[in-house]
């Protein structure tokens, strides 16, 4: 059943959750708690997220401070609040930068062919060869020191890793797409290579996009902590998950909680869109491509 | 007679998201030692599920209700997975649909012959492996291909392989799901006419599961019509064809093309099978035409009427008598002067694979797969390019509609020349041609509704249409407004295939290029959708290509055909002149193999001279393997081309030599036969 038919079928109003697998329950309600406690975190936090001095630095956990304090005595909870909508922001908009990028290429490079995906195609295996911590570093290096720690660069990095691999699964989509007499009769019409690839191909490879589209997002919260745990990502003191278990990683013996904390938070946020991811594949009957 | 397997009160239901289906119901019938019985109905009828559960298969979704399967005194529907192992290949086996998916494409064929010999330990005592396989291949009409893979042999020859294999260790009962219908027409009569031999010689019974009934004519003993899942008919093959006694029966019937030149008044069935929509009572009450209210609320049971034949309808007496056939005199429709030439193509080459750098700088060139085309198409006029698979009609199609750009040669479309290549035709040429390809699931594009299928061509091509042109132009083709809003999977094929006429209609088209439009529809929807070409002929004088492999269809509709042999014009005639009197060897050829109604014991006549190939573009491509070769002058030499009064025949004998010492066969009578020649 396809997307378009399954949304306006009787059946997807009237027992839409009975009919989902049970993967994507768990992964839905997973992501909607971290999004509730994102949109709270943006508005409200008990102290302040960078906010020094609210208690004791290093003491523990306690009502006050459900995640203890960190060195200099910010509330790790307030920073780990605060922190959601950054990390799901900078996921979100890095994925769809990619996805944008990466679907436009891949579709016109299966559709188009000749010399255009040639060129294509080796650009993308170039840089998927390099593995995409690398690649990302080098990127952020050549952005130099005046853009170095905004979510602009960190967003664009992420966008930058993912189009290249996401350029191939629309590129194997769209050739195969392509062959489908639906298109024959569009370009039997005189239609214009835009027109067949946004309005026969790209519906039809909506799928494998989608699918696409929530397995990078889950791995993008682990990219962006990544480059945060290694100096490379948002500007302290902004409290960006993987950068605040970078910070904290010193007093792992002295208050484990500030780091696992963070890194709890970072972990359900994956789990939660893989499930998502794993469950809307079976839904579309689709499966998920393997690897980052 | 002692019956070898018998099924009573089968009921199997397809489980899915939304709770189970009854597919199969309360089907019951019996198969006697040595005997054919045949299967037919339309697709989704259940006819193949119930042909794999006697072996013992059924899909992971499949259930079955109740019902028994005896076959030698044991319930196939209780035997364990290890005993049905055993029994299947040995005692009950299988010939498949699709040898070429059947076949395993790594291994060598005679191993796959070994295996199923090795598997039962059926290898006759005293003979060796080897023996026994060459003498398999042997039976089956097949030299030793042993060492074979599966993409070395044709479609014909691969289906004679899982028939050698399904034979090989001697089985009671051979299941055949649909074994000849992805070939030609003439594979298709030697292999029933292989199976025919075969049942002489072994003994064996056999269910044939298919939607031709002319094939069952051919061979089975007794046919069992089903529809939505209940038998409703079981009689004798002779009398099922002579004188159905079940309206659906009837209809079937009726729905298949023959060439007796009557024209059936509302021949065929109307409506489509739809599973939800099923009265109480007689599944096929909202399709009949004798149905009456109790219909609607009485099931109707399968019945002995006669002492061999069981009809599932209260009404069977009024059914079976006798009708006085409309006979309509066909017109030979003269025009009235001289029509105008819309489309012409001279001097037609086609290749596939344009030639690369370094075949250009060798001179080397990839084969023309089309030679020499010449056709003309005058307006309001159909023309049926008709052929064997692979023999290049839908390569035409493409030329004419400039997705192929032709190596040599001229289209022309109202006199002024079409540019080769698509992209250098103008919007208003483009418009002039439309396409319809064969496969409705394939050419509309499922993510949009109905109502954006049919208006981007409008938007596209700015043609100023009044609010109702959308509705109109749906009960044109006999659908309605509320299709609009539908996606294109919540359709039939025969609906989705309207809409794609309808689309193409819509912008007001010279020419329409129907390719092999009618091939992936049922019998009955087919006659449907003839109907409605006929009335859009007759209504918007709109010329058509038609490319077909079946020149029953075609002569309902068409006033002229173009006979195609790899990628050669063999002959062109009007509709009529082809059918009295064909005179071409292949046209012969094709009219003789198409199964027709009657049991016609049809045995092909063997080529004159089998040993002189064709050579592509040399001599005739019929060479070798036509009854009538000359000799070697054949397979040297391009066949003239003889002009008639309404057409052309290429081949060395010239016209009145072909028609003098015609073939033993009287002609009028191929005519009653023709079927298909797919």
């Amino acid at each position: 059943m396809t997307l378009a038919t399954f949304i306006s079928s009787r059946r997807f109003k009237v027992d839409l959750w009975r009919a989902t697998p049970g993967p994507f329950k768990v992964g839905a309600v997973i992501l909607v708690a971290h999004g509730l406690f994102a949109v709270l975190g943006f508005f409200w936090t008990p102290y302040g997220y960078a906010e020094m001095g609210a208690g004791l630095p290093l003491s523990g956990i306690s009502w006050q401070h459900p995640m203890g304090l960190d060195q200099i005595g910010r509330d790790v909870f307030s920073r780990f609040m605060h922190g959601a909508h950054i990390v799901l922001l900078l996921s979100f908009a890095g994925t769809m930068l990619g996805m944008v990028t990466g679907t436009t290429l891949g579709l016109l490079s299966g559709y188009v062919g000749g010399w255009f995906d040639e060129i294509t195609q080796r650009i993308v295996e170039a840089m998927i060869s390099i593995p995409f911590l690398a690649l990302a570093l080098v990127m952020i290096i050549a952005a130099g020191p005046a853009l170095a720690g905004a979510p602009v660069l960190i967003v664009f990095v992420v966008g930058l890793v993912y189009a290249p691999r996401i350029t191939r699964i629309a590129r194997a989509a769209a050739m195969e797409i392509a062959t489908r007499e639906y298109v024959a009769v569009a370009e039997l019409r005189g239609e214009g290579t835009w027109s067949i690839v946004f309005r026969e191909i790209l519906p039809n490879a909506a799928n494998v996009l989608l699918v696409e589209f929530s397995l990078r997002l889950s791995y993008a919260p682990i990219l962006i902590g990544a480059l945060g745990f290694l100096g490379f990502g948002i500007r302290p003191p902004t409290p960006e998950w993987g950068l605040m278990i970078s910070e904290n990683r010193n007093l792992l013996i002295a208050s484990p909680v500030t780091v696992f904390g963070p890194g709890l938070g970072l972990a359900s946020l994956v789990i939660g869109f893989n499930l998502f991811t794993d469950g809307l594949s079976r839904m579309l009957g689709q499966r998920p491509v393997a690897g980052a | 007679m002692q019956k070898l397997i018998e099924v009573r009160n089968l009921n199997i239901a397809y489980g899915g998201a939304a709770g189970w289906t009854n597919v199969v119901q309360g089907v019951s019938f019996e198969i006697a030692r040595g005997e054919a019985f045949g299967l037919v109905g339309e697709s989704g009828c259940g006819k193949s599920t119930v042909a794999y559960r006697l072996l013992g298969y059924g899909t992971i979704n499949s259930l079955v209700q109740t019902g028994e399967i005896i076959f030698d005194g044991t319930d196939l529907l209780k035997l364990g997975a290890t005993a049905l192992t055993r029994l299947r290949g040995d005692r009950i086996a299988l010939v498949p649909q699709n040898p070429t998916t059947s076949l395993s494409p790594g291994m060598r064929v005679g191993t796959q012959v070994r295996e199923m010999i090795a598997t039962h330990r059926a290898l006759p005592q005293g003979m060796t492996m080897e023996a026994r396989i060459v003498e398999l291949f042997a039976l089956v009409g097949l030299p030793d291909v042993g060492h074979c893979y599966p993409h070395e042999l044709s479609g014909g020859q691969q289906q004679r392989v899982t028939i050698a294999m399904a034979v090989a260790c001697n089985p009671d009962l051979l299941v055949l799901d649909e074994p000849t219908t992805g070939l030609d027409v003439t594979t298709q009569r030697q292999i029933i006419q292989l199976l025919a031999d075969l049942r002489a010689r072994i003994g064996m019974a056999m269910l044939y599961v298919t939607h031709d009934l002319a094939l069952l004519a051919q061979i089975a003993d007794r046919v069992g019509v089903m529809y939505a899942g209940q038998l409703v008919e079981v009689a004798p093959c002779e009398e099922l064809l002579s004188a159905p006694a079940h309206p659906y029966s009837r209809g079937l019937i009726a729905s298949i093309p023959t060439t007796d030149g009557a024209e059936r008044q509302g021949r065929g069935l109307r409506g489509v099978l739809r599973r939800d929509q099923m009265s109480t009572g007689c599944k096929f009450e909202p399709r009949c035409d004798f149905a009456t209210t109790a219909c609607r609320t009485m099931p109707q049971v399968l019945e002995p009427v006669t002492d061999a034949r069981s009809v599932a309808c209260m009404r069977w007496r009024d059914v079976v008598a006798p009708q006085a056939p409309v006979l309509v005199k066909r017109e030979n429709k003269k025009i009235i002067g001289e029509p105008a030439r819309l489309l012409s193509v001279a001097d037609l080459n086609l290749s596939y694979g344009r030639p690369g750098l370094f075949d250009r700088l060798l001179g080397r060139t990839s084969p023309s797969v089309v030679r020499d085309i010449d056709l003309e198409l005058y307006a309001g006029e159909v023309v049926a390019l008709v052929g064997e698979s692979g023999s290049g009609k839908s390569t035409i199609a493409r030329a004419i509609s400039g997705r192929l750009p032709p190596r040599t040669g001229i289209i022309r479309l109202d006199g002024a020349a079409l540019a080769p290549a698509l992209k250098d035709r103008s919007v208003e040429e483009l418009r002039q041609i439309q396409y319809i390809f064969q496969n409705p699931d394939a050419s509309l594009n499922p993510r949009r509704r109905i109502r954006s299928i049919l208006e981007r061509p409008i938007d596209h091509f700015g043609i100023k249409v009044d609010e109702k042109a959308l509705e109109s132009v749906l009960e044109n083709v006999g659908l309605h407004a509320g299709y609009l809003d539908r996606f294109p999977e919540q359709l039939s094929g025969g609906e989705r295939q309207r809409i794609a006429i309808a689309r193409a209609l819509l912008v007001n088209p010279k020419l329409l290029i129907c390719d092999e439009i009618l091939s992936a529809l049922d019998v009955s929807v087919q006659a449907r959708i003839v109907e409605l070409l006929r009335s859009l002929k007759e209504k918007h004088a709109v010329a058509m290509l038609f490319i077909s492999h079946d020149l029953a269809v075609v002569q309902e509709f068409a006033d002229r055909v173009a006979v195609l042999y790899r990628g050669e014009l063999m002959q062109l005639a009007d509709i009529a002149t082809l059918l009295d009197a064909p005179l071409h060897p292949y046209t012969e050829m094709l009219l003789e193999a198409a199964p027709g109604l009657r049991r016609d014991h049809y045995v092909s006549r063997p080529p004159a001279f089998p040993v002189s190939k064709a050579i592509p573009g040399v001599g005739c491509p019929l060479a070798g393997r036509c009854p009538r070769q000359v000799g070697s002058l054949c397979a040297e030499t391009r066949p003239p081309v003889q002009v008639s009064d309404n057409g052309f025949i290429r081949c060395h004998l010239a016209a009145d030599e072909l028609a003098t010492h015609a073939s033993p066969a009287d002609h009028s009578d191929f005519a009653g036969q023709v079927r298909s020649i797919s």
